[in-house]
């Protein structure tokens, strides 16, 4: 307030900008409320038609483009569809549909672990014991090369590398498990990053109450750092794990795991017709989407519950 | 402002609306008259057919696996395929220094939309399926699929159709042979499938597959030259598969490619070819599958 009293220039050009018709610099002011609305009609009646055409191109575009009966006939052929997701093995055409089972349980195993896995990296990284110096730097080392090697060159090294030394119990492992051990490996990185996030996130005024009340550096971890660390980053876990159902698929170039896109590579390369990837994308988005929508409302709930909180306090 | 941007977007669907419909070609119905064509295949006739004039341009897929190719250098003249594309090349009135090559993966070269390319010789089989996507050449290489498998394994005494069943099998994405190990040996153990012949010559060097099939000649180049202590076990009988040439569907360069490939076939170029590069493969065993 007493900065617009000391600037009067500027209260004015406000008044001149608002009779000109542009809008109110701040929309959530109080007043002026019928005008507002007023620009909402208007703006509802815009937006129908900028979205009406916007749509209506977008459609008449794929509907009327020359090569439009190839690309129907190509990627959204419904028997090649139908003939993808339950597979024909006289025609050697793979199932979509049981691939994807697949990759289910890749991400469930994966994920599980990951979890674990990171957190131990993540704590490890925050405890100032100097006894756990070599520790402390092998999670540092381990957290930059994993993050930085692509998941694919992981898969391979280890799909590829761990058969060829004959060691026994190591070599003779399943891709299914190289797989999922390449997963874990290269997403337990990311996702003790997010942990450390959540930890950094919660106030040193918090350790310190928890000191003086007389628990233990690992205790006070334990009870009081830890389970509001990882409240706060729930989201973004649940971010890593969308990505990771995807990048199930990569295990596949290990051969032996058929999941849904390489079961729908097959067909593809089998008929020349990729109808099979579109059914692999519509049913990683059933799994997806239904998990962004879920992290949508986590984080909404998390939003109110602090708002109503800030309310209480005051 | 705001009005005539709305206008402006509306007339520019309306302008793609009128000329998308009367461009809108059938290309999937209609059947390209190939003898039309192919009645005048002289080298200026074809000129505007081509992707780029007084240019063949030949794809194949890199690597490029002998004996098909060699080096993965395909503008060598080396290999059979590469010596049928400047033999088909010289038909149609190009010199050597007229064939450009250009690299093209196998799953992009059936994807709808423009080729950048004339043809595309990658040993890609003819179905019917896959025909009525692209448009083939007639038969370059009529292929039979063989056995490879590392020397001590049992499938080297052990091959009755019965015991073909049993054992565990890997190839490369997209392969014909992938498709016949499927069809005809109907293994009970589902076959790994790698995404390139390379990987599945490594898994069947680690133990990791127990047998590999491919078509006749690339089977020998294998087991002779790649795979140390690896052996063909064997091919399988014919099943009426060919390689040809790939083209854009209903390409009208197809009927003049046909001419050419069935003139090399007549005065016996593709059969010299055959001696030369895959020759070595004469006495091999049938089993069957």
């Amino acid at each position: 307030m007493p900065a617009r009293e000391s600037h009067g220039g500027a209260y004015l050009d406000e008044h001149r900008l608002l009779a000109a018709g542009a809008p109110p610099p701040s929309s959530f002011a109080g007043n002026g409320r019928g005008s507002h609305l007023l620009g909402g009609q208007r703006a509802a009646a815009i937006s129908t038609v900028s979205t009406v055409v916007f749509l209506g191109g977008v459609i008449t575009l794929f509907v009327f483009a020359p090569g439009a009966a190839a690309v129907r006939h190509t990627f959204f052929n419904p028997q090649q569809m139908k003939e993808a997701f339950l597979g024909d093995p006289s025609q050697g055409l793979y199932s979509v549909g049981k691939g994807l089972i697949l990759n289910i349980e890749m991400f469930l195993i994966a994920e599980v672990l990951i979890l674990s896995c990171a957190l131990v990296i993540a704590v490890l990284r925050q405890l100032r014991n100097p006894v756990l110096f070599p520790f402390r730097m092998l999670a540092v080392v381990y957290t930059d090369v994993f993050r930085g090697v692509p998941l694919i060159i992981v898969i391979y090294g280890i799909g590829f590398g761990a058969p060829a030394l004959y060691i026994r119990g190591i070599s003779t492992q399943s891709d299914f498990v190289y797989g999922i051990a390449a997963l874990v490996l290269s997403y337990s990185a990311y996702v003790a990053e997010v942990y450390r996030a959540g930890i950094n996130s919660v106030h040193q005024s918090q350790v310190a109450a928890a000191r003086s009340l007389g628990l233990s550096q690992w205790k006070s971890l334990r009870f009081v750092v830890l389970p509001q660390a990882v409240r706060t980053v729930i989201p973004p876990l649940l971010n890593d794990f969308i990505s990771l159902q995807k990048d199930t698929a990569l295990v596949s170039t290990l051969g032996a795991v058929i999941e849904a896109n390489r079961a729908a590579q097959i067909d593809s390369s089998t008929l020349f017709v990729y109808s099979s990837y579109t059914v692999a994308a519509l049913l990683f988005l059933c799994l997806t989407i239904p998990l962004a929508r879920f992290t949508d409302r986590l984080i909404a709930r998390d939003v109110t519950r602090r708002l109503a909180g800030s309310g209480a306090i005051r | 402002m705001r009005k005539t941007l709305v206008l402006v977007t509306l007339a520019v669907i309306g302008l793609g609306l009128t000329t998308a419909g009367s461009a809108a070609s059938p290309a999937l119905t209609a059947k390209a008259p190939l003898a039309a064509t192919a009645s005048s295949c002289s080298y200026a006739a074809i000129q505007p057919e081509l992707f780029k004039r007084r240019v063949l341009t030949v794809a194949t897929d890199s690597p490029a696996y002998e004996p098909w190719f060699y080096n993965n250098t395909p503008s060598n003249d080396k290999g059979y395929e590469s010596a049928v594309a400047y033999a088909v090349a010289e038909q149609l009135g190009f010199t050597k220094a007229q064939v450009k090559w250009t690299v093209e993966p196998f799953d992009a070269s059936f994807a709808p939309g423009p080729k950048r390319f004339d043809f595309d010789i990658n040993e890609i089989s003819y179905t019917a399926e896959r025909a009525t996507v692209v448009s083939f050449s007639v038969s370059y290489y009529a292929v039979q699929q063989a056995l490879i498998a590392m020397k001590n394994s049992p499938i080297v005494k052990h091959h009755t159709p019965a015991d073909l069943r049993t054992y565990v099998y890997g190839d490369q994405i997209g392969s014909t042979s992938l498709a016949f190990i499927n069809t005809e040996l109907r293994p009970t153990h589902q076959p790994s499938v790698f995404n390139t012949l390379n990987d599945a010559k490594s898994a069947l060097q680690d133990g990791r597959i127990q047998a590999l099939v491919a078509d006749t000649p690339t089977a020998q180049y294998i087991s002779s030259s790649e795979i140390p202590h690896s052996v063909l076990v064997g091919q399988f009988p014919s099943t009426g598969e060919h390689y040809g040439l790939l083209f854009a569907k209903n390409d009208p360069l197809v009927g003049c490619v046909n001419k050419a490939i069935k003139t090399l076939t007549a005065n016996g170029s593709l059969a010299k070819f055959q001696k030369e590069y895959l020759g070595i493969y004469t006495s091999v065993p049938t089993i069957k599958p």
